[in-house]
């Protein structure tokens, strides 16, 4: 989906729920974040899914530090996702159109 | 020789080689055993079976070095009598397409006569010698085999070369080559592997790799993310295994084959095997006279199926002899699925089928093709490979395999794969035993020194590529136990032992260099170190740090936050460098701390003293850059101490030197160390003239050829930039050193946008000096003609640089100005917002450009977008060097974080 900045987006979301994992002392996910909007988004290293919301806090205008942050809180041993993806809009598109 | 064919030849038959006929097509697999101990020989497996029904396989052993076997084909005219004439050309050049085609045309006659022969010489499985059922048909393999009379040459009597297609007679694989030629032949010497180094990533180096590889294109942050990155990646890659032996020459017949008239060069490539080959089965048959020909490809790698283990050894041997720097072999040997087949014998219970199979794999795996490494990644070769090297007690198998993991390395989608199975065997199992280091050192013994082994080189080559794969491959090499004890270890022992310009220490310093890179940030409880500013003024910092609070690396609320935390240990902290105070350890400080301790500064001025190598020079150079940048305490302690340690005027005197990623190394060392308020001013006066000079230099080449790139003159720019930035004595000192004509003078010439920016950039700060003004004016400089360079360099987007700083993983010091940081350092005002949304990440052209801006540029330009920047940002990224905020300066590069 193309994005005109300054213009709402709308996307398709899927809600996804994470239980952390303990790593020694840590809370993990296991899995790694690109991205940011401190970031060049041609180089993004992974560009399928974007993640919209951790937990209730916005992610669509975070930088990447920010981004890693809020996943990595050790507060919370949940993390929800709301993560958007191009297969997922092309699916709801499909079936809409259909 | 006739001792060789000792089964098959009986004297007389010798004699008649001479007047044997030969097919036109048959080729004579010549081979020449080299006397020369160790040269490598390989073992040629020759297929002889022709009704398929049986199959033996001989070895032959040929010295690699000068292999006998040439692999230029060639046709035998055939003389009237039908018998080819054999001029004895010239030796067949090296093989040129690999499969060495022996064509040995088995006669129907004999098959089972030369079937039988079997080549279980090699080892013990094989019946020794065969028998021969069919004496003729022995007597004419055996001239097919290229009995070729002595010769008495320099290569020696070509030993009974018959007698290495007789397998029969063969030990199994004898140590070494035997002079002479009776007997010689029948030690098939070792197949040497080919002595690849390895593309090492040099692109980790600051440039890329230089700086290894890994190094990320940008000098502040990235991690080359493209080891190729011919950037600066430079040096990353090195293939300097090339250089280490180079034992496998050109193959080329040792003796003319003129006086064997079976003696002809074996013929090159398959494809050369087409034109030349006839096999005349007729004829033959009517001769009845068996004839070996070399096996092709796929049955080379059916006999890796066979269930004689030292077939399958041979077979692999074979394999690796006909790989030798031959890409099209390579690539056919993985078309034909043979990869997965060698990653199996790594496991055979046989340790000589194991060495075979992974010396075939490590010439298979060198190259510029990468299907090859990912083929073998594919079938499991990586985990096979760290098996293998756990178990192996054997050197040249360790060798081999670490060898094999350095080819593997260099190709990127490889590296993480390589630390998630192989890190910690490399490092438990080399890199800290031969290092010297111990765990629990033994206070009454001195410490060991490091054993500069060749496995050593191979391991610390692997690492040093992969340690250049991002973030998370320089946590995981952090945090690997032991490894960065060891590397120090055998660094200090290397300066030590004056010993500094080979390849181990070169791979050494080029690790740390790279896990140096942003250890500010990623390093565990790096946050607890963070200081709002840099430099020494700490909280109290001048007015013109002010400005960076809008892009400081922690954003604007969180640089108070970390100020908070902080303001209590920055009481502590003595901000006055004179003497510096150190925080207390309460116990010394192992594993990645000790990257970062003021003790390695001293590692790293030895080694720029000491060492010649320019990798290394440019590696050190490099740590000394990465550590100096970023805005924590330890980064504040490290500039001092170089400057205490007499480091500066190490530094400077390497401006002189004449290669170019030495100066760049250092020229952005030079800058991140002016951080420090004490060096600005020292290298201010210490370090202009030579600054100066490499930026006449640039403009103005003393000798054709000494051309300075394109990288090196921006990051020498941007170091004179920082140095006058917020410094009226330096910028005199520019002046003194007649800094602005040649400034100016390459402002306009330069055929390159960046350096004309970086050029202007110098010239606008050092017009806004009031004080100036006045001598300025006085010499005839306007503003007018600051501003024209300035406006020279304003221009589309040029291209990115290469990615000159790729390498490195040398971030450059966040400084507002030029902040392009990678990731989280740059707080990206939400005013920055362009048209296009990219704004944000190409702050860079925050700085107005030439004349856009008020004539007075001032030094404390407020990040500004460049209204007029309309692209989007350029495709190559390029590494977010802090260097001139040239156009198309790199974006930082992207982050990626494990959560």
């Amino acid at each position: 989906m193309s994005y005109i900045p300054g213009q709402p987006v709308t996307a398709v979301v899927q809600r996804v729920e994470i239980h952390k994992l303990r790593q020694g002392e840590n809370l993990i996910l296991g899995f790694s974040i690109g991205g940011g909007i401190d970031q060049d988004p041609s180089q993004n290293p992974f560009s399928e899914d974007k993640t919209d919301k951790v937990n209730g806090w916005d992610m669509t205008m975070v930088t990447h530090d920010q981004a890693r942050k809020r996943l990595t809180k050790r507060s919370e041993e949940v993390v929800r996702l709301l993560v958007t993806r191009q297969s997922l809009q092309k699916a709801v598109q499909q079936s809409m159109l259909s | 020789m006739p001792a060789e064919l000792r089964q098959e030849q009986s004297p007389g038959s010798q004699a008649s080689l001479a007047t044997m006929p030969e097919a036109p097509d048959v080729l004579e697999e010549t081979v020449t055993v080299e006397e020369d101990p160790g040269t490598p020989t390989s073992h040629v497996s020759i297929v002889t079976s022709e009704d398929g029904t049986t199959r033996r396989t001989e070895t032959k052993v040929t010295k690699t070095v000068k292999t006998v076997t040439t692999r230029t084909v060639r046709q035998v005219p055939v003389g009237p009598d039908g018998l080819p004439l054999l001029d004895g050309g010239p030796p067949l050049g090296p093989f040129a397409d690999g499969a060495l085609d022996r064509h040995f045309l088995l006669r129907g006659g004999g098959p089972a006569a030369t079937l039988s022969r079997a080549y279980l010489s090699s080892g013990g499985g094989f019946p020794e010698g065969p028998e021969p059922r069919d004496s003729p048909s022995y007597g004419s393999l055996s001239r097919g085999l290229g009995m070729r009379p002595p010769r008495a040459g320099p290569l020696g009597p070509g030993p009974g070369d018959g007698c290495f297609t007789l397998p029969g007679h063969r030990e199994a694989f004898p140590v070494g080559p035997e002079p002479g030629p009776p007997g010689g032949c029948s030690l098939p010497e070792r197949f040497q592997a080919e002595p690849y180094g390895l593309e090492d990533d040099t692109r980790s180096l600051a440039a890329d790799d230089e700086g290894g590889p890994e190094l990320e294109p940008d000098y502040g942050t990235a991690t080359r993310r493209r080891p190729e990155c011919g950037r600066g990646l430079h040096t990353r890659a090195y293939e300097d295994r090339a250089d280490d032996g180079g034992e496998l020459t050109d193959e080329r017949p040792a003796f003319p084959t003129v006086t064997a008239p079976l003696a002809q060069p074996e013929r090159g490539s398959m494809g050369s095997l087409d034109r030349l080959v006839r096999r005349s089965p007729s004829v033959d048959s009517a001769r009845k006279e068996p004839r070996w020909r070399d096996p092709e490809l796929p049955e080379v790698l059916a006999m890796l199926r066979h269930p004689v283990d030292p077939v399958k050894a041979n077979a692999a041997a074979y394999l690796q002899h006909l790989c030798f720097e031959n890409e099209g072999v390579k690539r056919r040997v993985r078309q034909l699925r043979g990869l997965p087949l060698l990653v199996a014998l790594l496991d055979h219970p046989r340790a000589e089928v194991r060495r075979r199979a992974c010396g075939a794999l490590r010439n298979l795996s060198y190259g510029r093709d990468t299907d090859n490494k990912a083929a073998i990644r594919d079938c499991g070769g990586v985990p096979a490979l760290v098996r293998l090297l756990r178990a192996a007690r054997d050197n040249e198998v360790r060798e081999l395999v670490t060898g094999t993991l350095w080819n593997l390395s260099s190709y990127e989608p490889l590296k993480m794969v390589i630390i998630d199975h192989g890190l910690q065997t490399l490092t438990h199992e080399v890199i800290v035993p031969h290092s010297g280091w111990e765990r629990e050192p033994n206070e009454d013994s001195k410490p060991r020194d490091a054993e500069w082994t060749t496995v050593f080189k191979n391991t610390s080559g692997c690492l040093r590529n992969v340690s250049s794969d991002g973030a998370e491959a320089r946590r995981r090499l952090r945090e690997c136990e032991g490894l960065v004890d060891a590397l120090l270890h055998a660094l200090q022992s290397a300066v030590g032992r004056k010993d500094t310009d080979n390849k181990s220490v070169e791979n050494c310093v080029c690790i740390m260099r790279n896990l140096s890179y942003h250890v500010h940030k990623e390093v565990p409880g790096a946050d607890r170190y963070q200081e709002a500013e840099p430099g020494p003024l700490g909280s109290a910092v001048g007015s013109q740090r002010r400005r960076r609070d809008d892009a400081s690396c922690f954003g604007g609320k969180k640089a108070k936050e970390e100020w908070f935390h902080q303001g209590k240990k920055d009481g502590e902290m003595d901000r006055n460098f004179d003497t510096l105070d150190l925080p207390k350890r309460t116990e010394a400080a192992k594993g990645f701390e000790l990257l970062y301790q003021p003790e390695v500064v001293r590692l790293y001025l030895s080694l720029l003293t000491e060492s010649r190598n320019f990798n290394t020079l440019e590696a050190a150079a490099g740590a000394l850059q990465n550590l100096s940048a970023g805005n924590w305490m330890w980064a504040t302690y490290i500039r001092a101490t170089v400057r205490k340690e007499r480091g500066l005027p190490v530094l400077v005197e390497l401006l002189q030197s004449e290669t170019d990623k030495v100066v760049r190394a250092v020229a952005i060392a030079l800058r991140n160390l002016s951080l420090d308020r004490r060096n600005k001013d020292l290298i201010g006066s210490y370090a202009m003239a030579e600054l100066v000079r490499n930026v006449r230099n640039a403009q103005a080449p003393p000798r054709p050829g000494a051309c300075l790139e394109e990288d090196t003159v921006v990051a020498v720019l941007n170091t004179i930039h920082e140095i006058v930035s917020d410094s009226l004595d330096n910028a005199r000192s520019l002046l003194q050193a007649r800094g602005v004509p040649a400034l100016v003078a390459l402002g306009a010439s330069s055929q390159s946008v960046r350096e004309a920016k970086a050029a202007s950039h110098v010239l606008q700060t050092v017009w806004s000096y009031k004080d100036l003004r006045g001598t300025l004016q006085k010499d005839g400089w306007t503003k007018a003609r600051f501003q024209s360079a300035a406006a020279t360099a304003k221009g589309p987007k040029g291209a990115l640089s290469p990615g000159g700083f790729d390498d490195s993983t040398l971030p450059l010091v966040d400084k507002s100005l030029e902040g392009e940081k990678t990731g989280s350092r740059d707080v990206i005002p939400m005013d920055a917002l362009g048209p296009d949304g990219y704004s944000m990440v190409d702050r860079r052209e925050r700085r107005p450009r030439g004349a856009s801006s008020a004539g007075e540029a001032s030094e404390k330009e407020p990040l500004k977008l460049h209204p007029s920047r309309k692209a989007p940002p350029p495709g190559p990224s390029r590494p977010a060097v802090r260097l001139v905020d040239a156009v198309g300066d790199a974006k930082p590069q992207p982050v990626d974080s494990w959560v």
